[in-house]
């Protein structure tokens, strides 16, 4: 799960190598956090948030296969 | 093929004043020398520079962009992960992806969210490598042209409903690619117009009956 986020968000940015991806594991829901360079936020984010918004749809059908939930959280 | 002229003191240097430049490995140009440039007597008196012609081996961008959309997708979908293997094609200058492998629809999602998300992923991910705009389309169970038809059907239904009643009927929220779908499946019924209305990403489809 960390992985994948960590894979679609290092492609996205400018400066990949600030890419940090933090996975906080619950019983069933996990959280997924996500760090990256300020000047990046906007490129993981998206105009209206379409970005974030689309690597939340993959999240959560990679999530369903392992019957859990996943939830991403962009840090700033 | 683009093509450009460097020079240097040297032969050697001209070409890594080149493979700089253009910030390509040796490898990727094709080099033609010039002029081989000349040390003069002492390096003072008649000293030349090396002159060469660099032409670069590159892919045209539809084949990179095909081969990049193709890794990035297979690596993602091995991240999820999911046993599907991609393949690719072009058509019009479009580059199609079939997801091949996976038959329970965990990748296409609730009204093809998860695909058109991957889709949307993809695009900018080799939008961003390449900095150029290329349409890359996802495809999954045939997905798309199943949708295609199902829409289809619905704006002939609605386009029905609307002549019947002579008032306008709507659609849901749709995005840009299924109003296409509605808008042209009624273009040829001089009977009826289409508009989209509301704001942002996701509009309305408005049939009109036109007035006689």
């Amino acid at each position: 799960m960390k992985d994948l986020i960590a894979y679609i968000a290092k492609a996205l940015v400018d400066k990949p190598e600030e890419v940090v991806v933090t996975e906080i594991e619950g019983e069933q829901t996990s959280v997924i956090e996500l760090k990256v360079a300020k000047e990046d936020l906007g490129k993981v984010i998206g105009k209206q948030g379409r970005t974030a918004r689309a690597m939340r749809t993959i999240l959560s059908a990679a999530s369903t296969k392992i019957n859990k939930r996943s939830v991403l959280e962009i840090i700033e | 093929m683009e093509t450009y002229e460097f020079e240097g003191k040297t032969t050697e240097e001209a070409i890594e004043n080149a493979s700089r430049e253009l910030n390509l490995p040796v490898e990727d140009l094709r080099i033609d020398v010039i002029e081989p440039g000349s040390a003069g007597i002492f390096g003072l008196v008649g000293s030349k520079k090396a002159k060469i012609r660099v032409r670069v081996n590159r892919l045209p961008d539809i084949e990179e962009g095909t081969r990049l959309a193709k890794e990035t997708l297979s690596n993602i979908l091995a991240l999820i992960p999911v046993e599907a293997t991609v393949r690719a094609e072009q058509s019009n200058g479009r580059i199609n992806l079939h997801i091949e492998g996976d038959r329970s629809g965990l990748l296409i999602g609730r009204k093809g969210r998860t695909l058109d998300a991957l889709q949307f992923i993809v695009n900018k991910i080799v939008y961003k490598a390449l900095d150029k705009k290329l349409n890359i389309v996802l495809d999954s169970e045939n997905y798309r042209q199943r949708k295609k038809d199902s829409l289809t059907q619905l704006a002939l239904k609605m386009g029905e409903k609307a002549k019947k009643t002579k008032k306008p009927v709507t659609t849901n929220l749709l995005n840009p690619h299924d109003r296409r779908i509605i808008h042209l499946a009624l273009k040829n019924d001089e009977d009826l117009d289409t508009k989209s209305r509301g704001e942002g990403l996701l509009k309305k489809v408005v049939i009109i009956p036109k007035n006689k």
